[in-house]
């Protein structure tokens, strides 16, 4: 009986012990998820800073007078569109002015074509 | 004395023992199972102060394509413990060495109060601000983290953005109309603003200052299909970062909180009307040569048509004759003109959630008079943004259609109400093309892009009547014409063009709104009709009408 009396009660200490662990661990686990929340949120705070950083840069006014002045670049042209069924003949113009194999290559003269693609 | 042999025997001994030990179980019992619940039972981490602050991050605002428009970043603040600090001189002199706003006394009776722990100096610094306040050493100085409200494109947008309280809770626009769902957080709430569109837009009416001195301005694109607003701005343009310390000018929001008399653009409307009464039909002729009385007013084409005793019904818009469209009114009547102004949306109605837009002005009585000065656009009041919904029936096949202002907008599910037959429209839209072509509205026109309008001047309403002095002009348009997309409406308020060309709605509104759609038309994915730009069939009024009754 006295016997069976220590083993019951070391059964029950281990078994308080390991319950008191696993309280610790997962504890240790809260704590790591609330750092890990913590510092998603601060990425996330982060981010909105640089996302608004990189919506500054690109607004319309600065990217376009850059867009302009350092590239060339202008809004879309009307000239710059043409039908699908032109396409054909233009590549065909376009062919005819590539040099032969071989042959040095020569200037390309002006598309007398009003479509021809601006910049 | 008892002997030793004989010791004594304790009765109570045994049961003492139990009961001590009995008691000394009970505390142990009552330590363990308080330590168990402690060990069990931390502490509610959902409570602490730190996860409430990540729900309060106010949600962003972006356009259609999802460039940032509005966004809540980390900042700081800065505040002051007065009952840790020892010399308040230093200290106010070190925060006036950054803010030379604030002032001495103020600041100084700030730091007496020994009884607070906590005073706010100054919200929302600035890098540069927390780096300059670092560099004074100052002590006592608490800077406090604390989100902030920032609109990277500045101005842009501003009037239909509004702006938040230094708090974070929404007092104008948009900031205002979904400042629920907005502090909700989560998603970003999308706009069916265009960012790029709404810079032309506003880049062309800041422009036009240049060329016109002028009191206001208002531009809008809307997408005939869906209603819905891709750019929407009034000028001066206001800036969401001030909070409305602002100039009047600048703190109205022309284009939807003011009312105008709008002019000829109305013309459209009063045709479309009385084609659909069945009272007029596009081969009519008329005569307005001479002025005519209607009413209690006398009408008068202040510029006379090239042949007035026979003008056709085109003519009346190519040409804006005040006299034709008083004489079309006239046919209807007033009853059939209200009803179809009501029809598309002037007189009033408008959804109860989204932003709102001013309620009309309407005349005190729908009589002769007030049918006569409505055909031409003066006498009822509107504000642009209910305007402009009224020239998408003339885009899109005859249907009125409610502005859109959160994506997404599924076409399938837009409320549509039909106002006008699709031949009705058909017919108005190639009117207002050969207004563009040969008419009042020829520097509207964009190349590619078969720009059909109309022109609209209206002088303003004074304590004295109309005052000739002062003007509104504006053009609506719809683009392109053989297949239309969107409708622009461009309202300039009191424009005189510096060069001292005329200041009617030709030289001022319908030159901003041609540059607004040869800019706009490629942003939008609208092809040029590369057809009208090899060829430009000319076109006179008789050819719409014919073109237009053969349909």
């Amino acid at each position: 009986m006295n016997r069976l009396a220590i083993i019951g009660g070391l059964v029950v200490a281990a078994l308080a012990v390991a319950v008191y662990r696993a309280k610790l661990g997962a504890e240790d686990t809260q704590a790591r998820i609330e750092d890990l929340k913590t510092q998603v949120a601060d990425e996330e705070k982060a981010i909105a800073g640089l996302r608004a950083d990189e919506a500054v840069l690109t607004r319309p006014e600065r990217i376009g007078g850059i867009a302009q002045q350092q590239l060339g670049l202008a809004p879309a042209n009307p000239n710059q569109y043409t039908a699908a069924e032109a396409l054909k003949q233009r590549l065909g113009e376009e062919r005819t002015r590539l040099p032969a194999p071989g042959q040095p290559p020569a200037t390309l003269a002006p598309s007398p074509d009003p479509v021809t693609p601006q910049r | 004395m008892r002997p030793f042999t004989a010791p004594y025997e304790d009765v109570w001994g045994p049961r003492r023992a139990r009961i001590i030990a009995g008691v000394l179980a009970l505390i142990f019992a009552v330590i363990v199972g308080r330590s168990a619940h402690v060990a069990f039972n931390g502490p509610d981490r959902s409570a602490l102060p730190v996860a409430k602050a990540e729900i309060a991050r106010r949600g962003d605002i972006i356009d259609r394509k999802g460039e940032l428009l509005a966004t809540t970043v980390q900042g700081k603040s800065l505040a002051v413990d007065p009952s840790a600090i020892w010399d308040s001189r230093d200290v106010v002199a070190g925060i006036r060495s950054v803010f030379p706003d604030l002032g001495q006394d103020a600041l100084t009776a700030l730091m007496a109060d020994k009884k607070r722990q906590f005073a706010w100096v100054r919200r929302e610094l600035t890098d540069e601000q927390v780096k300059a306040l670092k560099e004074t050493g100052v002590e006592g100085l608490l800077f406090v983290d604390e989100p902030q409200r920032v609109y990277p494109n500045g101005k842009l947008a501003g009037h239909f953005l509004g702006y938040t309280s230094i708090d974070g809770d929404g007092l104008e626009g948009a900031e205002r109309v979904y400042n629920d769902q907005l502090k909700k957080g989560g998603g970003p709430l999308q706009l069916t603003l265009d960012a790029s569109v709404q810079f032309v837009v506003e880049e062309e009416l800041q422009a036009a200052y240049a060329d016109f001195d002028m009191k206001g301005a208002v531009g809008i694109v809307v997408d005939v299909s869906t209603g819905a607003v891709r750019a929407v701005a009034s000028w001066p343009a206001a800036d969401p970062r001030r909070r409305g310390d602002e100039s009047d000018a600048a703190k109205t929001n022309r284009a939807l909180n003011s009312r105008m008399e709008l002019g000829s653009i109305y013309k459209p409307l009063t045709v479309a009307a009385a084609l659909e009464s069945g009272v007029l039909k596009p081969t009519d002729m008329f005569d307005t040569s001479k002025p005519v009385r209607i009413g209690a007013v006398t009408v008068r084409d202040p510029h006379p048509l090239p042949h007035p005793a026979s003008v056709s019904v085109t003519d009346i818009l190519a040409y804006s004759s005040n006299v034709g469209a008083a004489d079309i009114a006239q046919r209807m009547g007033p009853v059939a003109q209200k009803t179809f102004l009501a029809k598309v949306g002037l007189l009033g109605g408008q959804p109860a959630v989204g932003p709102q837009w001013a309620s009309p002005l309407l005349p005190p009585q729908w009589d002769a008079t007030a049918m006569a000065t409505i055909a031409y656009g003066h006498g009822l009041s509107v504000s642009p943004m209910a305007f402009v919904m009224t020239y998408l029936p003339f885009a899109n096949g005859g249907e009125y259609l409610l502005p859109s202002f959160v994506e997404p907008v599924d076409p399938a599910k837009v409320a549509r109400k039909r106002v006008m037959s699709a031949q009705t429209a058909a017919m108005v839209l190639d009117m207002m093309r050969v207004t563009v072509l040969e008419g009042s509205g020829k520097n509207a026109e964009a190349r590619g892009y078969e720009v059909a309008g109309k022109t609209g001047t209206a002088e303003k309403p004074g304590p004295n009547g109309y005052d000739p002095d002062r003007n509104i002009t504006s053009f609506a348009a719809v683009f392109p014409a053989s297949r239309p997309q969107y409708v622009v409406l461009v309202v300039l308020d009191e424009a005189q063009p510096r060069t001292g060309a005329q200041r009617t709605a030709s030289f001022t509104a319908a030159t901003i709104a041609g540059k607004v759609i040869a800019r706009a038309a490629s942003l939008l994915d609208v092809r040029p009709v590369l057809e009208a730009m090899a060829t430009r069939a000319p076109t006179s009024g008789a050819d719409a009408v014919a073109k237009v009754g053969a349909q």
